[in-house]
């Protein structure tokens, strides 16, 4: 594997500049679609809406940002890791490399974005939100455990799609609901049908396992103090667990790639 | 594919048995599972049945046999791309293959870039790849075209870059599929002399073609694979005579080019003999050669004439002659056109012959393809029996 480094690095550089070889902005696209959505949500939810009082955090933009730029690391991974060893089939075919490097790319380059966005949004943040204090130690190891639980869940559905061809698709569309009943733009704690049931807080902030590593991330950056220590174990046991059954469900299923690709 | 057990370059497949679904859409979709769709369409094709192959550090294996009889399986095999249903497939060492040509290029990225990903695709890491990318861009002749997108390379340049990159990464195997034939034939040339050098610093080298030529001029040992199986497995002439003979049996005996109405006089059968009177497609040069030709005549023709003619596979003529006959009316005529020592060179040829009135010309009446086994030493259509000698320095002086 380790000899396959070069590999990999090819792999993730080729990716990059293919994507937006000759336009204009080039790699800075990847901050632009944040950037809008982050705009379009403020409007949407801040005013137009007009979320109010607790469910509102302010500043408001930057609440919802840090929300956006996580779950597009995470969604953007999934989707680009999917078809990921179908496109890549004339390498497939042609050399014995491990097949991980495929998927495992996709979601590298995804990483680089994410965190090339926030080498840029956590100055701002800790400028506004004053929260400059040592819980932001945590910001990289929370980013490596989410990138793990990503490539878990990358290894998996890549694998998958290459046999059934729907995979991609279906992901595409869980994708959609999954958005909205994560914690991006709400806190589960002060929406009206949860304070009548807390249960629903539960579900909405353990059950869907991308809220954990959200709501961490959230609470360095945001609030300027160490998560839960609950939201820190489960994002452990979660990366540990997704990575370790994505391994292993990938290399029961890649012998047959060369042929089904 | 442990390389614990096997040397360097060495090969060992034992009872390999690989079989593929030949479904026009191999990926299965979730309806598809759900109908239990798995049981339509045809059954798999065996690629391989219990093949057991042992190719020893430093061989040079010509691989031949007919489209579909498990060459290009067993070399994916080998490069550990697919895997074995049973058996066991061993390589040691770095292994390089050219299969596929053109396939896992990036199109949008140079030559040069393309070299770079091609090496890592085979684990060289950038300094061991940095080392070799100079010879490599040298042997491609691709001059400024390496900086140019190789999206704009035609099949001949692909091939260029293909086979430059993998014969130049220094493998302790290659593996190279039917792919020379794209190009030029002095690139071809170049590369089977690169070929020759590579054998010579040791590498094992596995060439799949149905380039009789090529395998005769670099491979010492042949595999003739037919039906997923070995058919023959030993030293290149032999293999080569086996492998005509494989192919001759497919379109061996009389063929009819024109089944019109009778007419007066007519071809009706043409066969292939050797020294012996058996009938044969493939022949050695030097040996003796018969040519037996059934006459049928239906009514009286003024002056009946049988012509015969040889052409090599390419078309252009090697031979040809003519004779008045004597047939008689209404009846047959055998004849035999004796050559007791055959002056061609290996490649496939075809003989016609034509029978009707002298300075009429006649329609071809039958055509049979026969093959001369490639042996070293000579190329070209006629054996010219030539040898050489050394003079002394004193009779050139004369």
């Amino acid at each position: 594997m380790l000899s396959y480094r070069y590999l990999f690095s090819q792999l993730v550089r080729r990716e990059l500049r293919q994507k937006y070889k000759g336009s204009a902005l080039g790699v800075l696209w990847y901050l632009v679609n944040p950037l809008v959505l982050m705009g379009a949500y403020t409007l949407m939810f801040g005013f137009v809406l007009n979320v109010q009082g607790a469910s509102r955090p302010r500043p408001y933009p930057i609440f919802l940002m840090i929300g956006i730029v996580v779950w597009t690391f995470f969604a953007q991974s999934l989707l680009s890791a999917a078809p990921s060893l179908i496109e890549q089939g004339g390498l497939v075919r042609k050399a014995r490399f491990p097949r991980e490097v495929i998927p495992g790319s996709a979601v590298m380059v995804q990483l680089i974005t994410f965190a090339a966005v926030l080498v840029l949004l956590t100055p701002i943040t800790v400028a506004l939100c004053g929260t400059l204090t040592p819980a932001l130690f945590l910001l990289p190891l929370l980013v490596v455990l989410l990138f793990a639980f990503t490539l878990g869940c990358a290894l998996i559905v890549a694998v998958l799609h290459a046999y059934f061809r729907d995979i991609a698709p279906i992901i595409a569309a869980a994708l959609l609901p999954w958005f909205f009943i994560t914690p991006i733009f709400f806190v589960a704690s002060t929406l009206a049908p949860v304070e009548r049931h807390p249960f629903l807080g539960t579900l909405l902030d353990w059950v869907n396992p991308i809220a954990p590593f959200m709501l961490a991330i959230r609470s360095v950056l945001f609030y300027g103090r160490a998560p839960e220590l609950g939201q820190v174990l489960y994002t452990v046991v979660a990366a540990v667990l997704v990575l370790g059954v994505g391994r292993a469900v990938f290399s029961r299923m890649e012998g047959e790639l060369a042929v089904i690709v | 594919m442990s390389s614990s057990s096997v040397l360097p370059g060495e090969i060992i497949l034992r009872d390999a048995t690989r079989s593929f679904s030949i479904r026009a859409d191999q990926a299965r979709t979730f309806k598809g599972l759900l109908l239990g769709a798995r049981a339509e369409g045809p059954p798999p094709v065996p690629a391989l049945r219990r093949v057991t192959l042992h190719i020893s550090p430093g061989e040079t294996v010509g691989m031949v046999g007919r489209n579909g009889a498990g060459k290009t399986s067993t070399l994916r095999v080998l490069a550990g791309i697919v895997p074995l249903q049973s058996g066991e497939a061993l390589s040691g060492g770095r292994m390089v293959s050219l299969l596929e040509l053109g396939s896992g290029f990036s199109r949008d990225f140079s030559g040069r870039e393309n070299i770079y990903l091609q090496g890592a695709l085979y684990g060289f890491t950038k300094a061991q790849i940095d080392e070799r990318i100079e010879r490599i861009v040298a042997f491609s002749e691709l001059d400024h075209f390496i900086e140019v997108p190789v999206k704009t390379y035609s099949a001949g340049m692909f091939l260029r870059l293909g086979f430059s990159i993998a014969a130049f990464l220094d493998a302790d195997v290659l593996l190279i599929d039917e792919i020379l034939a794209v190009g030029d034939e002095a690139f071809q040339r170049k590369c089977l002399r690169r070929i020759s050098e590579q054998i010579a610093g040791g590498t094992t080298v596995v060439l799949v073609s149905h380039d009789a030529r090529a395998i005769e001029r670099v491979c010492g040992r042949v595999v003739v694979l037919d039906g997923g199986r070995i058919v023959f497995d030993g030293p290149t002439a032999e293999g080569l005579l086996h492998y005509h003979r494989l192919m001759g049996t497919e379109h061996g005996g009389g063929e009819s080019v024109r089944s019109t109405a009778a007419r007066e006089i007519e071809v009706t059968d043409v066969e292939l003999r050797d020294g012996a009177g058996r009938a044969s497609t493939v022949f050695r040069t030097g040996a003796a050669m018969q040519i037996a030709v059934v006459l049928r005549t239906r009514s009286a023709v003024a002056r009946p004439e049988l012509a015969l003619e040889i052409r090599s596979g390419n078309g252009s003529r090697a031979f040809s002659t003519s004779t008045e006959i004597q047939a008689t009316p209404d009846g047959i005529t055998r004849l035999v056109f004796e050559i007791p020592s055959l002056a061609l060179l290996g490649g496939d040829y075809d003989v016609s012959l034509a029978a009707g009135e002298k300075g009429v010309d006649a329609a071809v009446d039958r055509t049979v393809g026969f093959s001369v086994a490639t042996e070293p030493g000579a190329e070209g259509i006629v054996d010219l029996r030539g040898a050489w000698r050394v003079l002394e320095p004193a009779q050139v002086a004369q």
